[in-house]
């Protein structure tokens, strides 16, 4: 099928890519732009592993065809850090042993900076709900809960 | 699980009449996509062979917004799970639909997906479509003759099929205004929160002097087709509503529902699931109804 030109910002810089239309921004972020921080898990909507900010918004990179995402602002794990530091969530997954295999981390992280945006002081009930498209098949998911709190303590005191 | 996509055409109609023009050339060889959260894992497990993809998300004529109208309320097509759960007129005067898109747990779903879409993929199980239908919800139709407005009621035929036909889209979803005294309640029981209803119900109750005007009950996952239980809501007119009168309804409700058995219930245990949960939201609409 006939190939075009699509702009996407990707962790600030804007790229200039050519896609056919059946491939995704899962693709796209994996296999042109080198950004294996992205995930591929389940590939139906389920797990949450692919999960980017598009906009600012948590979605799912397997379901988005890359077209589709044309002219718009994807926040990818590998732009989370800035200037070499960590963000705070990540500085409390590392602290709170909140990974273990990783896998779910990047999508994990992302929404969870999606729901910090969104909600700064959130309760551990909301954290639970907001990350319930997450799936995790190694913590439990309590130390994940601990993270996001703990970063959220952290970034209402001032730390960035 | 395939990791690709198999290719189609892509095309984005900046206009309805351009949308409805490629749909009519193409016809079930092409299929509208809005979020992606249904069709694109459809595509990747093979289940779907669309040979082109109309993209409605650039349409002009279309949109997300939700306002409030002379009739009621309005939606667009284009608004996703999230924004209706969110909206602040949608929590006031229609809480059964926030409370069954607030059951849905993903946020990405919610944040990718609409409203419209979920009801395309007509799943009796979707939990959007019987707080839609106790709503008394129409959803507004364009095609090549033009426009017209279909009852959620007469929307659905059978598991994946509905009266749209493969050249038409839905444009709105319309509700009317909210009558005084009424109350809604949605119910849903899952294995987990993450999972599909193995059986849900919406009710909402309006009730004038101490009896109940109107009752309309709409039931999940326990037909071919999400649908309205009309002898149970026949029990109810009319009457003072006490916990016999609601518990006499339930019974007609599960009564009427012809459920299957599968991976997530036998069809016995979603019949007498039906009975409580059409008990306990007809309790919590009563509640709401007085408050
Ligand atoms: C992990 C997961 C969990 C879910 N959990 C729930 C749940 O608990 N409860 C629930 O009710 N649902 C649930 N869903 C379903 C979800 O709500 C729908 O898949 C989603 O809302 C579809 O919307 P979309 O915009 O992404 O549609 P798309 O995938 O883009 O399209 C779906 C269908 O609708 C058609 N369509 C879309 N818009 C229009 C239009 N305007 N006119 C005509 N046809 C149109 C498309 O052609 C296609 O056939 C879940 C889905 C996933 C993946
Ligand atoms: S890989 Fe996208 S949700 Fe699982
Ligand atoms: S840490 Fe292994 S899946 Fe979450």
């Amino acid at each position: 099928m006939k190939k075009e030109i699509i702009n996407l910002t990707v962790n600030g810089t804007l790229h200039e890519i050519s896609v056919e239309p059946q491939v995704t921004l899962n693709e796209v972020l994996r296999e042109q732009l080198d950004l294996t921080g992205t995930k591929l898990s389940c590939g139906a909507g389920e797990c949450g592993a692919c999960t980017v900010l598009i906009d600012g918004k948590p979605e799912l990179s397997c379901c988005t065809l890359a077209m589709t995402a044309n002219g718009k602002d994807i926040l990818t794990i590998e732009g989370l850090a800035r200037d070499g530091e960590l963000h705070p969530l990540q500085k409390a997954f590392v602290e709170c042993g909140a990974i273990q295999c990783g896998f779910c981390t990047p999508g994990m992280l992302l929404t969870s900076k999606a729901l910090l945006d969104e909600n700064p002081d959130p309760t551990r009930e909301e954290v639970k709900s907001y990350l319930s498209g997450n799936l995790c098949r190694c913590t439990g998911y309590v130390k994940i809960v601990d993270a996001v709190l703990a970063a959220a303590t952290e970034m209402n005191k001032g730390g960035k | 699980m395939f990791r690709t996509l198999k290719p189609f055409g892509y095309f984005e109609p900046k206009t309805i009449e351009e949308a409805i023009g490629a749909l009519s050339v193409h016809g079930a060889k092409a299929k509208v996509l809005a979020g992606g959260v249904d069709l694109v894992p459809r595509l990747r497990k093979r289940q779907a062979h669309p040979e082109y993809m109309i993209n409605i998300q650039q349409i002009e004529e279309l949109d997300g917004i939700i306002k409030e109208t002379a009739e009621g309320l309005r939606i667009g097509a284009l608004a996703s799970l999230r924004s209706i759960e969110l909206s602040p007129l949608v929590k006031k005067n229609y809480f059964v639909l926030h409370e069954a898109i607030h059951s849905i747990a993903s946020i990405q779903v919610k944040t990718q997906g609409t409203a419209v879409g979920n009801l395309c993929v007509a799943t009796p199980a979707s939990d959007v479509a019987p707080a839609l239908l106790v709503l008394d919800a129409k959803f507004r139709i364009v095609g090549p003759s033009g426009e017209k407005t279909v009852p959620a009621e007469n929307f659905y035929l059978g598991v994946g099929q509905t009266v749209l036909q493969p050249n038409e889209i839905i444009t709105e979803i319309l509700l009317p205004k909210p009558q005084a005294k009424t109350g809604g309640a949605f119910l849903k029981l899952v294995r987990t929160a993450a999972d599909i209803a193995k059986v849900n119900a919406a009710a909402t109750l309006t009730m004038a002097d101490g009896a109940c005007k109107e009752a309309r009950i709409a039931v999940g996952s326990v037909a071919t087709t999400v649908l309205r239980v009309k002898k149970a809501e026949g029990v109810l007119k009319e009457q003072k509503l006490d916990l016999k009168v609601i518990e006499t309804a339930a019974r007609a409700a599960a009564e009427e529902v012809k459920p299957i058995s599968d991976l997530r219930s036998t069809a016995e245990y979603r019949k007498e699931t039906t009975r409580v949960l059409v008990k306990r939201a007809l309790e919590k609409a009563l509640e709401r109804a007085k408050a």
